[in-house]
């Protein structure tokens, strides 16, 4: 009676395992790395390190332009979130703002940096629309800006899932009672957000903390922590055990930021019940909320505007006739085909294989009768996933399967995308599976099914919709990274990033912006595909 | 099967036919605790074949755990439960051929309401026949709903959809949870009384779980009462309103019952003055 399912205990065990080879050996080994020194283990490593001038320097540079961008990240996001959901703004222009702020995320963050190169610099498109060089961009203010851009759409995304939570309700209470404005946005809006505000903040900072695209093209010589955990490990003289510590170092902040997060989830607070409540007219309130998300939207879409102009000029900005020369060249060399064929080949797979394991992870937490330890287990896999950077989880990999047949395989890349990127669609599973109705596999059971048929029969076309976004979610993903893949991508297996990086070292602006606009449009594509299956699927129930 | 076994069966058989037995389910001594609370306090209670029998008790009392041991879905810790006469306690919940209604239906709704009824069929095609699902969907009438989406069902509908794909598969017992918590007015009405209908048609022992009185007290043939996890008293609805065992009977059930009677009783005479 009530006996355990088996396939559900396959599908513990199947994880486990994969997570213990892919995750947890690797990062002891990579802590091995780090405390291995000539005569056996000891600190000397990281007391090389820290007292390596370039490197304390450059972990400077990180702390102070990583919390820059998070402290202007957190602000424009939170303007934007409240622009959408707590103004009466005509709604077409809520569905810009919405989607508008999306598109860096469909982007790899190398591009970005090339992107602000050729609109702020000296040639740049925005230079020459304001006919000054508005600043100087290698370094802080470039760095600062990429971030930015970079990390605004998971902010955004953040707070404005928490701003759905807050009952609009309260807003008219706080007003019918007299409070002002202050007090009413500070009461109904501030305060209930405050932890959201917080953990966007953490979040902010350790995606900018972590980033390689970005350092990597518009850095510099202003020198950041990836940066110089890659010329450790791929410069001239690469150094093991050097390039462990620093990514040591680089997992401290992730840690102590996602234990901050868990913390900063306390603050926030959910209403059980909330209506739909028709907000107060307020005109200034509209109008400025307009202006303000708005410009925000354009700045961010223009600075990408170039890398659509740049491959289309003869030379640009100095002759500006119109070819497309560069982009039949790039489509018809072999070697371009060739890493474009790979990278989608990474990013179908990455995107089938996270999602059934992320899928059947959330599955045996959420579906299943399994011990509560068990469950908790399968939610460490996630959190660990989640603190662990990508350059740090590539370079973990490269250690341990230096001497496997996996090393310089797709399977490699491909498994570091899946447990790289595995947080969000484990969590987007749990979500929608736990919504189900908790009957149903009862009800299955009596009607003669067993476990795996009442699944495949009703709860997996019950919950095709965040199925779809899962692969969706993977593929993007899996299409833009660089900092998880370029340790571990060799001359055949490269993919459309690590070209791009590739490319940088001969300046070949031109190529890079073809293969960004490539990866931009095939990851439109897969977004609109996603949207429309999702829509089909929708009209055939 | 052990030869002690053998001989219980046997015995059982020929009770049962010369009509000693006509006991479908026995409980005898069931016990649940959950988390060191105990559920459950030794409760007994035998069932005659086509019964109608209403479990009645405030939340909390142990009523849907009770529902749910019978199932076979949750364990009991001890006691043992007689199926015509039969051990059933260590049968796994698919394998007793008893069959539920949740509070919430638990329709699938990603199939169609009549793909829903006949959902039990794949994995036993020759358990009912397509006239005898016809039958069933006339009884319910269901025609006109088959090709609808499950959100594009009424409450009552839904209701109807549930009852029709649990009875299709022919259910030894057939187990209601709160089935009438979730609808309204007139409806709550028809409902009441195509459940009896169903249990009189196709002389099956129901059992139903709700924390209502009225309700049990007019859809069954006897009534248990829980309180805090022991049965307080159970017999036919006219014992239970004329002879209650015990003071909760009488506060807990009978008062609300009065004072709705009353009420009524009140509202209408005001009217005919």
């Amino acid at each position: 009676m009530c006996k355990k399912k088996p396939e559900a205990n396959i599908i513990f065990i199947a994880i486990t395992l994969f997570f213990v080879a892919f995750l947890f050996a690797p990062l002891l080994t990579l802590l091995a790395n780090s405390v291995k020194t000539g005569q056996g283990l000891g600190f000397t490593n990281y007391i090389a390190v820290i007292c390596d001038k370039d490197i304390l320097i450059a972990i400077r540079n990180s702390v102070q332009v990583s919390i820059a961008a998070a402290m202007i990240t957190t602000v424009v996001a939170f303007i934007l979130a409240y622009a959408v959901n707590c103004t009466k703004i005509w709604w077409p222009l809520k569905t810009i703002i919405r989607v508008g702020i999306y598109v860096p995320m469909l982007l790899p963050t190398i591009t970005y940096g090339f992107a602000i190169i050729y609109s702020f610099g000296k040639q740049g498109l925005l230079t020459k629309f304001f006919d000054r060089e508005l600043f100087q961009i290698y370094g802080f203010n470039g760095l600062l800006i990429g971030y930015v851009i970079y990390t605004l759409p998971s902010a955004f995304l953040l707070l404005n899932n928490s701003f759905g939570y807050i009952d609009k309700k309260f807003i008219i209470v706080s007003t019918l009672m007299g409070d002002g404005v202050f007090r009413n946005f500070t009461n109904t809006i501030l305060r209930p957000l405050i932890g959201t505000l917080g953990g966007t903040f953490v979040l902010a900072f350790i995606l900018s903390f972590t980033d390689f695209g970005i350092p990597a093209s518009v850095g510099g010589t202003y020198s950041v922590i990836a940066t110089q955990l890659y010329q450790v490990m791929l410069g001239s003289i690469p150094n093991f055990n050097s390039g462990s510590v620093i990514a040591i170092l680089m997992l401290i902040p992730a840690i102590f930021g996602i234990l901050l997060l868990n913390y900063l989830e306390k603050f926030n607070f959910h209403y059980d019940t909330f209506t739909l409540t028709e907000l107060p007219n307020n005109r200034v309130r509209d109008i400025s909320f307009a202006c303000l998300s708005i410009s925000t939207v354009v700045a961010v879409t223009s600075i990408f505007v170039v890398m659509f102009i740049a491959p289309f000029a003869k030379n640009f900005p100095y002759d500006m006739s119109f070819t497309t020369q560069f982009f039949q060249d790039a489509l018809f060399s072999r070697m371009i085909v060739d890493v474009y064929e790979n990278s989608i080949f990474v990013a179908v797979i990455s995107a089938l294989l996270g999602t059934l394991i992320s899928y059947s992870a959330a599955i045996i937490n959420v579906r299943t009768t399994l011990s509560r330890r068990w469950k908790i287990g399968v939610d460490i896999f996630s959190m660990i996933t989640n603190t662990v950077p990508g350059m740090v989880l590539g370079l973990a990999y490269l250690l341990l399967f230096n001497g496997s047949d996996l090393k310089g395989t797709f399977s490699i890349i491909i498994i570091c995308n899946v447990v790289h990127f595995f947080t969000t669609p484990y969590l987007m599973a749990k979500n929608s599976l736990s919504k189900l109705n908790a009957a149903w596999e009862t009800t299955g059971e009596l009607m003669g099914d067993t476990w795996t048929q009442t699944i495949i029969r009703v709860i997996i076309p019950n919950s095709i919709h965040t199925i779809v976004e899962m692969f969706g979610y993977y593929f993007i993903n899996a299409m833009v990274t660089i900092s998880g893949i370029i340790f571990l991508v060799t001359a055949r297996t490269s993919v459309v990033t690590s070209k791009i990086k590739e490319l940088q070292h001969f300046a070949n602006f031109n190529e890079i912006f073809v293969l960004s606009i490539v990866i931009f449009v095939t990851n439109i594509s897969i977004k609109i595909c996603c949207d429309l299956a999702n829509k089909r699927l929708s009209s055939t129930r | 099967m052990p030869e002690n076994m053998y001989t219980e069966t046997v015995m059982k058989m020929l009770l049962k036919t010369l009509g000693v037995v006509n006991a479908v389910l026995e409980l005898r001594n069931i016990r649940k605790q959950f988390d060191k609370k105990m559920v459950l306090d030794g409760i007994n209670l035998v069932i005659q074949k086509g019964e109608i029998v209403s479990m009645l008790g405030t939340s909390g009392s142990g009523k849907t755990t009770l529902l749910n041991i019978i199932l076979g879905l949750t364990p009991m810790d001890s006691g043992t439960i007689l199926f015509e006469g039969i051990d059933i306690s260590k049968v796994p919940m698919k394998e007793r051929g008893f069959n539920i209604v949740f509070q919430d239906y638990a329709l699938f709704p990603n199939l169609s309401a009549y793909k829903n009824i006949i959902y039990g069929l794949r994995n036993k095609p020759d358990l009912v026949s397509k006239q005898e699902v016809d039958g069933l969907i006339d009884f319910l009438e269901l025609g006109p709903h088959l090709s609808k989406r499950i959100d594009q069902l009424s409450g009552g509908q839904k209701q109807r959809v549930a009852l029709a794909r649990t009875l299709a598969t022919k259910p030894k017992i057939l187990l209601l949870d709160e089935p009438l918590s979730a609808l309204d007015g007139v409806i709550k009405e028809t409902i009441k009384d195509r459940i009896k209908a169903i249990a009189q048609e196709y002389k099956l022992t129901t059992i139903i779980v709700t924390h209502d009185p009225e309700e049990a007290l007019t859809m069954s043939d006897k009534v248990l009462i829980i309180d805090k996890g022991i049965v307080s008293q159970y017999g036919t609805p006219q014992q239970v309103v004329h002879q209650p065992s015990n003071n909760f009977v009488e506060e807990f059930i009978l008062r609300q019952l009065k004072i709705k009677r009353d009420n009524i009783y009140n509202l209408f005479k005001e009217c005919h003055v």
